[in-house]
């Protein structure tokens, strides 16, 4: 234990009765068996995802399995049942040892795994079909997200009693990263899931926007930052101390780092928005935090890896501080790169390209991916009561893993950084060189070629690991209840050495409201004044309403996951006027509920799409995109022409969008049906003329569909009246 | 040059910000030096928990 025997909180402890009491192993197990189940199911969807964008067919021309329904299958089940399940185990384990105790409720324990996995398996069910909000990595409608709240309380309500409960007065600093996680996940999910119901499965969010926007990324990436980040923060300071049985490198330097990188994470999210048409001071605000979250960052890496300061020899023959050190080392180069991105000239660059994707699955991959599997090979063998199967084939699934980070990574900023200075090349005429957006997707997919060979070298490692585990656990025999013993609490009154952070160490209430002070503090100062001050968003007076018939159409774009590969944000560079049209303005967006402006380019941006093609073309390319564009990979939409639409709920969507503010007439909502079979036939009418004709045309989806393409970005007409 | 520091270049809602940053620098700034001038034994106890499971005696497991 401590390293010095005079202690007085030794001595304190020694004089407190012992008291026996067992562990649940049987919880953290199960935790254990989900993140293993999950993470092959998320990575083979990954898989999945990349090898379509290579052979589109692979989507096997089916509604549910086009790559803009199964894209966000893919990061939820990485997010949330992976890494989700990964946090609980880790979570489960560390906690009841920190603290000394039990877990508070075996109920609890169990309601929260259940309930976490029934989650999982309403997104695997409702995302294919369509049925999403389009917030990424808050896709889920209301009632799952209502689900989600429930579990989230019973895992705090859990967590929070064990701390209570405690053994150990001091909470150790991975204890305060799980309450800074919990907290703060709750703040924002609540933010970002603020919507009203249409229906059981649609409803659509209070903000529209540049508000939606703001809120979407602040909420975005904090679930990088609370989610994917703080929680695994807390157990490399748990599992890198126990693997490498040393104790963590500066115990300062992370009181120092947790403090700081709560409060400043919050304000990153404006990074994701760089160039936009959100107001200028709140992109900066992003940058600069951004840029200063680079030092709290690395404190948690430099304490991670110093961890290992004379122990490295040790990290040659054991596999488990390899996935350790590279987790850790994965996590200094997000931590790192991240910032740079969020500088405005580099951002110029990488936004809307594969660079953004590389960057993310560095953290996914080799932070998330590469701690959870040393976790597991750590916990596995210990659960078991026996050794690990074979510690060769863990450093075989070591070596491979490592090089599928790489042989992912390193196509993708090549990918990146060659469609984005195609994209933005001029002739000596002053012309776009390559005018054709396709001519930058078909010079790229080569390396999105390497990059499924990377995935698929990550995921047999994967399964080399489910293989040695199962051979461990069939070796060994499990212990669901762990005997322990330890003093009673021994309860240290006041702070008489008025040292204020010991203090707060031992009041977990204290340290919970502290801990979302700061993190509201990044929230509201960028959040409300884009509410209170009307100038951040410049009304136009030419921006009106959907219709009805577009209404129904953006929420098929919504149900098709188009948001995947097609943005709709025009960003005032030269290259991007010259390619889609005026950049776009911020008072364009007020009526859009949910926002589309998207993060990624696989397709052209759309927002000046409207007029610039036929309807008769729209027709062809939405059936078969490679009919008007040969050699595309966008998937094609058959079923969009021969579903009827349905616009049984176009009265409720109304009604539910003028409550949130957008000035449909009262009583429209009696004459929407008439308005929109009107300008459905209008525009079945024109497709007649060019030559589509069968039966019912007019009532089908992607009359709808052309309906909101064609209004899109047509509302300010700038080029028109400077040719005035 | 330090007017224009401070001034916006849009509006007046710049002193939120800086409030926040001064706010957050002067705790940061404070923690540092709680964090330096306190004793060893308390930052090696607390470093040294996750080594500690509290098993039995008898359970003497090899934890390496």
């Amino acid at each position: 234990m401590g390293k010095q025997n005079n202690s007085p909180i030794k001595n304190q402890v020694l004089m407190s009765q012992v008291e026996k009491f067992y562990y649940d192993n049987g919880i953290v197990r199960k935790f254990a068996i989900a993140t293993t189940v999950w993470g092959a199911v998320g990575m083979i969807v990954g898989l999945w995802l990349a090898l379509e964008l290579v052979f589109p067919s692979l989507n096997l021309e089916l509604p549910y399995t086009t790559f803009g329904r199964i894209r966000p299958l893919h990061t939820n089940a990485a997010i949330f049942a992976f890494v989700g399940n990964g946090i609980f185990m880790g979570v489960y384990y560390s906690l009841q040892r920190l603290l000394k105790t039990r877990m508070y409720s075996d109920l609890l324990s169990n309601l929260h795994f259940w309930g976490w996995q029934l989650i999982i398996v309403l997104a695997a069910l409702t995302l294919p079909m369509g049925i999403t909000s389009s917030h990424e990595y808050a896709e889920l409608e209301w009632p799952i997200d209502i689900l989600i709240a429930l579990v989230w309380v019973i895992f705090g309500i859990n967590m929070f009693g064990t701390i209570l409960k405690r053994r150990e007065e001091h909470l150790y600093v991975a204890i305060w990263f799980y309450i800074a996680t919990w907290v703060t996940v709750t703040m924002l999910h609540i933010g970002n899931n603020l919507e009203v119901p249409v229906s059981f499965w649609k409803s659509y969010p209070v903000f529209a926007g540049v508000q939606d926007a703001l809120v979407q990324w602040w909420y975005g990436h904090n679930a990088v930052a609370f989610f994917l980040t703080t929680p695994y923060l807390g157990l490399m300071y748990y599992f890198v101390p126990k693997a490498a049985n040393r104790p963590v490198y500066s115990y300062k330097l992370s009181i120092i780092h947790f403090w700081a990188l709560i409060f400043i994470y919050i304000w990153a999210g404006p990074h994701h928005l760089l160039y936009t048409a959100l107001p200028d001071w709140a992109q900066s605000l992003g940058t600069v935090f951004s840029v200063m979250l680079i030092a709290p960052s690395w404190g948690g890496m430099l304490n991670g890896l110093l961890t290992l300061r004379g122990a490295w020899d040790r990290v040659r023959q054991d596999p488990i501080l390899k996935f350790m050190v590279v987790a850790v080392t994965a996590y200094g180069m997000a931590t790192f790169e991240g910032p740079m991105l969020s500088v405005k000239s580099v951002n110029a660059i990488s936004h809307f390209t594969d660079w953004t994707i590389g960057h993310v699955h560095v953290g996914t991959l080799g932070w998330n991916g590469m701690l959870t599997f040393g976790a597991l090979y750590w916990l596995i063998p210990r659960l078991y009561n026996t050794k690990l199967h074979s510690v060769k084939l863990a450093n075989t699934h070591f070596w491979i893993a490592t090089l599928g980070i790489l042989f992912y990574v390193i196509p993708m900023y090549w990918a990146g950084w060659t469609q984005s200075l195609m994209w933005k090349q001029f002739l000596p005429e002053g012309i776009l060189k390559y005018g054709n957006f396709l001519d930058t997707v078909t010079q790229i997919l080569p390396m999105y070629g390497m990059r499924a060979f990377g995935g698929t070298l990550y995921l047999t490692g994967a399964f080399i690991m489910v293989y040695n585990l199962w051979k461990t656990a069939q070796q060994g025999s499990f212990v669901g209840e762990e005997a322990a013993e330890a003093p009673a609490r021994v309860r240290v009154a006041g702070h008489s050495d008025g040292y204020w952070h010991r203090w707060i160490e031992r009041r977990p209430i204290q340290m919970l409201l502290l801990s979302l002070v700061l993190v509201a503090i990044g929230g509201l100062v960028e959040i409300i004044p884009m509410f209170t001050i009307d100038s951040n968003v410049p009304r136009i007076e030419s921006v009106k309403p959907y219709t009805p018939l577009e209404l129904e159409g953006r929420d098929i774009y919504i149900r098709e996951g188009c948001l995947g590969c097609h943005s709709q944000m025009v960003r005032p560079f030269r290259s991007e006027v010259e390619r889609y049209g005026e950049y776009s303005k911020s008072g364009e967006f007020i009526y859009d509920r949910p926002f589309l402006w998207g993060s990624k380019r696989t397709g052209p941006d759309l927002h000046r799409v409207g007029g610039k093609y036929s309807h008769s073309w729209h027709f062809n390319h939405l059936v078969d995109p490679t009919s008007t564009s040969s050699g595309s990979i966008m998937p094609k939409y058959p079923w969009l022409a021969e579903n009827d639409l349905d616009y049984s709920l176009i009265k409720d969507k109304i009604r539910v969008l003028r409550g949130l503010g957008t000035p449909y007439e009262p009583g429209y909502e009696e004459i929407a049906e008439e308005d929109l079979k009107l300008q459905a036939k209008m525009i079945a009418e024109e497709l007649r003329r060019d030559g589509i004709d069968y039966e019912g045309l007019e009532n089908k989806e992607i009359i709808a569909v052309i309906a909101y393409l064609q209004r899109l970005g047509t509302d300010i007409k700038v080029k028109q009246q400077a040719e005035k | 040059m330090f007017r224009y520091l401070i001034q916006s270049q849009t509006h007046d809602l710049n002193w939120m910000a800086i409030f926040a940053l001064v706010t957050f620098f002067t705790i940061f700034l404070v923690a540092i030096w709680l964090v330096l001038v306190r004793d060893r034994a308390f930052y090696d106890h607390m470093a040294s928990l996750p080594l500690d499971d509290s098993k039995p005696e008898k359970a003497n497991q090899d934890e390496a």
